[in-house]
């Protein structure tokens, strides 16, 4: 148990992951305002996103991996080791894309909600369509 | 209702931001080939500077009315990044092959490199519309628009 | 051309969506001529993608020229074999249907709207289309994602309650994708790889991988996700009202589709990406979704028992129908995925015939509940679709759905599950009772309402309503060449 706790505290962003993603399922699950409703979605993906981006971190100084003449004429100096694995940060750009369109369309549809029933409490809409 | 801000500090700093900032845009986009960038921060920006012109300077100058009139062009980005995928189809490889991009002269590499900046110029096209269209649907300027069709 | 039918076949739907608002500036009225000659023409694309498929066998499909067949392959590979194939033609046709049928009824008839509806229903085509082809994990979030927006904005399209339906589809769809973001992440850390069939060859030279934390809280989250896409059971509680609340025409669409294409990408990431069927000891996952599976199938019918208004009962049906076809998958044999496919398609296109009656009704004779059903005696097409059906949802021969329930039975008794047997048999009697409950109030009881605005139905929607019911009827008898292109595929992947 106290190596399990001990492996924890040696990663801390995966410590802030999951109390990044805990709090965002919190605040989208309890609030009754929508607008806190999408931030707390907004809190959950962003969570993700930081797990994604800690798992493609490299620890010795690795760099960009951009070919050059130098590793044209001489392929054997590339070290795999030297240079970040690129998929993750391209995962990463994709589920940004996929969070921002999202939150562009959860926020049309929520103000389209308050045009309506001018509200933006869910128990109050609720109430009103009744 | 969006009126130009008062201040008029405010008004002449967005009259100089404002284009540098979108000069900033493409500087990242063309940049997104040799390091971080490329078209999604390179259209966010560009994005960015469209809207801050509609807050600071207000629905009427040349500024917002350039962006209502961009805001219409919904599918163009796309159509470009499609459009390059589909003439690679064309010159006989897979789908965004971009060595089979039909350009006498030009060895392999080269062609790669032209096509990933036409679709990232496809790309930052697409999203500068789409956050455009995400904040004006937002407020009053849609049912502004609305009324006037 | 015939290499790149996959690519072509998401391409013609993505391209017409993305030209659609440019025409729409311009002529409103070519819209919808344009969005119904793409899908007929992606109809027949799809047939002919289904039979190259049959006659030449499957096709590895890599994008940007990245060799789909290197190992691993290192780039973006879609998979285009007979299920894929079938899935293609399936979604193809709906989709035109649903175009045809929603003529007279859409909510475009103010000008402002059409070019949403018809570019966000291309959009939603083309979406499940990439993740029918999907080849790896991450593919299937992205366009999960896509179909997902599109179909929160088609819900949203009819106003009103509407509004707040599409609203809770939006956060309950919103945590699914977000979950199996999570599982995807879980997996690529653990094997390095997005690849399905990369990760299944992974899984299957080291199976203690399986069992390892990582992989275990992957597939947790992974399935979650899927589960909510779906509706199983206790992660459903956005599908009643945003099936209800949809606009009559978009019902049938979402109905049909979306959580069959999302049971569909379970089944692809369990048995090609997880190696479900070769692995010598099943999966507990296997085992929980089965379980799942026939509580889904009891509640759903049980649900649908207890509801008033039509469209809410069907959409409880369809429910159901995912909790059966999850039964069937789960068994891990041939007889039982060879009849849950096939009951998958079958379930697709009964389930958008009840959404193009429920619509009919509604629109022509204010039908919404189950007691205003009365009012349906004056209208012979839609009371025979709707006898066929009925006879399809409960499972009686010769239709579609006697034979995905019979292979689906066989395939429990084979893998002596008899508790899943009882489910099935249960579920089938309740829903017996539901559509009872249907007939009688629709011949039963004597005419309480008069029928006040009962217009002709129009000939767009007569097809529309027909070809579905015969098809359920023509796919019963055609069952057997069906089945095998299945029990192949089954055979394929090691079952």
């Amino acid at each position: 148990m106290s190596e399990h706790i001990q492996a924890a505290l040696e990663r801390p962003s995966l410590i802030a992951f999951v109390v990044l993603f805990l709090c965002g399922f919190f605040v989208m699950t309890t609030n009754s305002n929508m607008i806190k409703k999408l931030i707390g979605i907004y809190l959950l993906q962003t969570s993700v996103l930081l797990l994604l981006v800690t798992i493609g971190v490299k620890q010795n100084a690795a760099s960009v991996p951009i070919l050059t003449e130098k590793h044209i004429e001489s392929p054997e100096t590339i070290a795999p080791a030297a240079y970040v694995n690129p998929l993750p940060h391209v995962l990463t750009l994709t589920a940004i894309v996929v969070q921002v369109a999202t939150l562009g369309v959860s926020l049309a549809l929520v103000a389209a909600i308050y045009r309506k029933y001018g509200s933006l409490d869910e128990n109050e809409v609720l109430q009103r369509i009744e | 209702m969006i009126e130009a801000h008062d201040s008029l500090i405010v008004r002449s700093a967005g009259k100089l931001l404002i284009p540098l900032s979108q000069l900033f845009a493409l500087y990242v986009l063309f940049f997104g080939q040799y390091g971080p960038g490329g078209g999604f921060a390179g259209g966010v920006i560009l994005g960015t500077s469209f809207l801050l012109a509609v807050l600071v300077l207000g629905p009427q100058a040349p500024p917002c009315r350039l962006a209502h009139q961009l805001e219409h062009g919904d599918g163009v980005g796309l159509m470009i990044f499609v459009g390059v995928g589909g003439l690679c189809l064309i010159g006989g490889g897979t789908f965004l092959d971009y060595s089979n991009l039909q350009i006498p002269g030009w060895n392999d590499e080269e062609r790669r490199s032209l096509g990933i900046v036409l679709t990232q110029i496809g790309v930052a096209a697409d999203i500068a519309v789409t956050a455009l269209s995400i904040v004006f649907s937002l407020g009053q300027h849609h049912s502004q628009e609305a009324s006037h069709e | 051309m015939r290499d790149q039918l996959p690519v072509i076949l998401f391409l013609v739907p993505f391209a017409t969506a993305i030209c659609l608002p440019m025409v729409g500036l311009k002529a409103h009225g070519w819209c919808r001529p344009m969005a119904l000659v793409s899908l007929l023409v992606m109809f027949v694309l799809a047939v002919g993608n289904l039979l190259l498929v049959l006659k030449h066998g499957e096709q590895s499909y890599g994008f940007a020229g990245w060799s789909a067949s290197a190992s691993p392959p290192l780039g973006i590979v879609w998979v285009n074999d007979a299920l894929a194939s079938v899935m293609m033609v399936t979604i193809s046709f709906l989709a035109s249907l649903c175009l045809l049928y929603s003529g007279p009824l859409s909510p475009a008839t103010e000008k402002p709207r059409i070019v949403p509806y018809y570019a966000l229903i291309l959009l939603l085509v083309s979406a499940l289309t990439g993740i029918v082809f999907a080849g790896d994990i991450f593919n299937v979030f992205v366009f999960l994602e896509v179909a997902a927006l599109s179909a929160y904005a088609l819900v949203a399209l009819a106003g009103g309650r509407a509004l707040i339906a599409a609203f809770r589809y939006l956060i309950l769809g919103t945590l699914g994708s977000t979950f199996y973001l999570l599982g995807v992440v879980f997996f690529y850390a653990t094997t390095g790889t997005l690849n399905m069939e990369d990760i299944c060859q992974q899984f299957t030279k080291n199976p203690e991988l399986l069992h390892s934390k990582a992989v275990v809280g992957g597939m947790a989250f992974l399935f979650l996700g899927l589960g909510i896409k779906m509706a199983l059971f206790p992660l459903h509680a956005w599908l009643p009202g945003a099936y209800t609340h949809a606009p009559d025409a978009i019902s049938p669409l979402l109905a049909g589709l979306m959580t069959k294409v999302a049971l569909y990408g379970c089944v692809r990431v369990l048995f090609w990406g997880l190696a479900a069927g070769a692995q010598t000891e099943q999966l507990p996952a296997l085992t929980l979704l089965g379980g799942l599976g026939m509580v889904a199938a009891l509640a759903g019918s049980l649900l649908a028992l207890a509801q008033q208004e039509l469209k809410r009962m069907f959409a409880y049906g369809g429910i159901s129908h995912i909790g059966l076809i999850l039964i069937g998958v789960s068994q891990a044999n041939q007889t039982a995925f060879a009849g849950s496919m096939f009951y998958l398609m079958n379930d697709a296109i009964m389930q958008a015939g009840l959404f193009f009656i429920a619509g009919a009704a509604i629109q022509h004779h204010g039908a919404r509940t189950v007691a205003d059903l009365s009012r349906l005696r004056r209208a012979p097409w839609l009371v025979t679709a709707f006898i066929a059906l009925a006879l399809s949802m409960i499972g009686i021969p010769p239709t579609g759905g006697f034979f995905g329930k019979w292979h689906i039975i066989l395939g429990c008794l084979e893998a002596e599950n008899y508790l899943a047997v009882t489910a099935i048999v249960v579920s089938t009697l309740l829903t017996m009772a539901y559509f009872q409950r249907l007939f009688l109030s629709m011949f039963g009881h004597r005419e309480v309402v008069p029928d006040s605005a009962a217009g002709a139905l129009a000939p767009s929607t007569k097809l529309a309503v027909g070809l579905t019911a015969l098809l359920v009827v023509v796919l019963g008898l055609c069952s057997e060449p069906l089945i095998s292109i299945f029990r192949e595929t089954a055979a394929g992947v090691g079952l």
